[in-house]
């Protein structure tokens, strides 16, 4: 489990199927022999494709929603 | 045995009477866990129940095409694995996941099975929970009918804003769940707000800018 401002992987859930690295638009991802990691962390724009596309729910993109001051 | 303070959270359980605290104190146990971890796996035997002390989880399911599919997200206080352990069959009905650490006061199977028997104060307790979360579900159904996804998605935005201890973390699938449709449809709405000057967009948050815009959108359904 890794805690950024990127999406959180959560690697006890994923199955190594490659998804989420095929669809970043930006290549933010880089598969490991332990699952995607992030080899590029500022590229990655938060555009929550990796989230959508991980069919075992293995990717959060958490988001907070608030009143803008 | 458990110190009472773990109770306070549980309003379920600090509401009963002190001999039905001290059984529960006696029998249950502590859990701790942390971000990610799995609870309950779907499809086992349902062994124990849990009421969340502190933390948030998600309730999940696989969908017949292997794709995980969010039911619900429960915050501190609420009971869980409860319909599993009741259920004749006594098989967990779906997969608990943390969300964040996690504190979970638990009870064997055996022992919640004495509570419901040897104390009629947590059985009412639990028919309470029940009929609570049957409301829910009414008023969900309810809402389907009487309001656009636009609307409830507006309305549920403005829950969250206005509640900054429960407004974090949630992912675009656990709002879907939460108000009755699928995550493309979150996503799309979210896209179609932004555009309109509703919210706007930044990495992890959602900003509300106009406040009387997203008001427009549930008014609008209720006239
Ligand atoms: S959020 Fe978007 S940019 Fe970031 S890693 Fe996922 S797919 Fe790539
Ligand atoms: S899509 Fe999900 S399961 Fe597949 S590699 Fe990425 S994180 Fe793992």
């Amino acid at each position: 489990m890794t805690k950024t401002d990127q999406p959180i992987i959560n690697y006890d859930r994923c199955d190594l199927c490659g998804k989420c690295v095929a669809a970043c638009p930006v290549n933010a991802l880089h598969m490991t022999a332990d699952g995607p990691v992030f080899n590029q962390p500022l590229t990655c724009t938060y555009c929550t494709i990796c989230e959508d596309i991980c069919p075992q729910g293995a990717i959060r993109a958490p988001l907070t929603v608030r009143w803008a001051s | 045995m458990i110190d009472e303070r773990y109770f306070k959270p549980i309003p379920l359980i600090s509401s009963l009477s002190s001999t039905t605290q001290g059984m529960i104190a006696e029998r249950g146990f502590l859990r701790e866990l942390q971000a990610g971890e799995t609870l309950v796996i779907e499809g086992m035997p349902a062994e124990y129940a849990y009421f969340l002390v502190s933390g948030s989880v998600r309730v999940i399911r696989m969908r017949r095409d292997g794709r995980m599919q969010v039911l619900a997200r429960f915050g501190p206080g609420a009971p869980l694995n409860i319909i599993s352990l009741l259920n004749q069959k006594k098989v967990n009905r779906a997969s608990i996941e943390t969300l964040t650490t996690t504190a979970l006061l638990v009870l064997s199977a055996s022992d919640f099975d004495y509570l419901l028997s040897h104390a009629p104060d947590f059985s009412k307790a639990l028919l309470g929970i029940f009929a609570e979360r049957i409301a829910t579900i009414t008023d969900l159904a309810a809402g389907l009918s009487l309001y656009s996804v636009r609307a409830r998605l507006a309305k549920f935005l403005i829950e969250l804003a206005d509640k900054p201890d429960a407004a974090s973390g949630w992912t675009q699938d656990e709002i879907a769940a939460h108000i009755g449709t699928v995550r493309d449809v979150v996503g799309r709405l979210l896209r179609e707000f932004e555009a309109e000057g509703l919210i706007k967009r930044s990495r992890q948050q959602i900003s509300l800018i106009d406040r009387e815009g997203l008001f427009n959108q549930i008014e609008h359904e209720d006239r």
